[in-house]
């Protein structure tokens, strides 16, 4: 009787790695559709909620500044340059992490999905590198001298994000439905 | 399999909806609200009885949410000028004394329910944030000359 005592112990062992196997949750496929589709969500985020030329141009143009300036009330200046600051805060923080989604997404997966060559995804990655510098500048730019500091930077850095944005929106088209001619507005 | 409305459809109800009812509003921010007016809260859908019976509810339903969309788009657009003018024009519109109408609005913050759904974050907290700025211009506008010369 003692002598069965190994067997059932390493019976009961490997019945235990077997749950653990099987408990295990999936890790994701390489280019799975879960992964494809954030990105191409994230890509409309920024391109159509976050780098259009109109957004960029009323948060940090001088127009808003101009007219609360001329009304010539400390108290309604303090007001606007503090809610501006804290929008433009907001904004750089949500442009930087959704570039660095879209980073995650071009290390993992987009090797799976476009003809890309060496050259190619040596640029995009010095793109990568040299946005998230830009936009590391302009949060402590923006937090020390406030929304106003370097309108010119902002706009370069939402141009390369816009840039870049492009070119991996080119790689995910096939996700894109074509309409057909007759509907096309 | 569930189809939606034909995208003709509701292309038409869109311009029914402008020419009928949104040409006669004064402007993005009447639009804004009037637009959410139709929403119903507890499902996210909007309702519009006539627009209904001359297409279908849902056609209708994805009209409105165009048209609401479109003048969130609009209103986001305007520059802080004009959106304190758009929002004189609107409390004049609604008949209630300036003290009142901005007292309400600052408290209660109406605007943010307004908001159409799947609207960028900041997007929508652009857009609250330029009514709050306008709200106290206009508050500054409203008020007697002495308190002005002591709070510039």
């Amino acid at each position: 009787m003692i002598q069965l005592i190994p067997f059932v112990a390493v019976g009961a062992g490997l019945l235990i790695l077997l749950l653990l196997v099987l408990l295990r949750p999936s890790a994701p496929a390489e280019g799975s559709a879960g992964a494809l589709v954030a990105a191409k969500r994230t890509l409309e985020s920024l391109q159509l909620g976050l780098l259009p030329a109109g957004l960029v141009e009323q948060l940090f143009g001088q127009g808003d500044l101009s007219y609360i300036s001329s009304i010539g009330s400390k108290d309604l200046n303090n007001l606007f340059l503090a809610e501006r600051k804290r929008l433009a805060l907001a904004w750089i923080g949500k442009v930087r992490e959704e570039i660095g989604v879209l980073k995650e997404f071009h290390v993992s997966q987009a090797r799976m999905f476009s003809q890309m060559s060496r050259w190619t995804e040596i640029s995009v990655a010095l793109e990568f590198a040299d946005l998230e510098f830009q936009c590391r500048v302009l949060q402590l730019l923006m937090r020390w001298r406030g929304p106003y500091a370097a309108p010119n930077l902002v706009r370069r850095t939402a141009a390369t994000a816009e840039r870049l944005c492009a070119g991996i929106d080119q790689s995910l088209a096939f996700l894109t439905p074509r309409l057909p001619t007759s509907v096309r507005g | 399999m569930t189809v939606g409305p034909k995208r003709a459809d509701v292309v038409a109800a869109s311009e029914d909806l402008k020419r009928r009812t949104l040409a006669h509003t004064g402007g993005p921010l009447d639009r804004l609200i009037y637009l959410a007016s139709m929403r119903d809260y507890n499902t996210g859908l909007y309702v519009h009885e006539g627009l209904a019976d001359r297409f279908s509810p849902e056609v209708a339903c994805e009209a409105l949410a165009n048209c609401h969309r479109e003048s969130f788009q609009e209103l986001t657009q305007l520059g802080l000028e004009d959106l304190v003018a758009q929002l004189g024009l609107y409390m004049q519109a609604t008949g209630s004394a300036a003290v009142d109408f901005i007292r309400a609005w600052k408290d209660l913050e109406p605007y943010r329910v307004a908001v159409p759904a799947g609207t960028e974050t900041l997007l929508s907290d652009f857009l609250f944030s330029n009514l709050k700025v306008a709200l106290e211009v206009l508050q500054y506008q409203h008020s007697p000359a002495p308190a002005r010369s002591q709070a510039a």
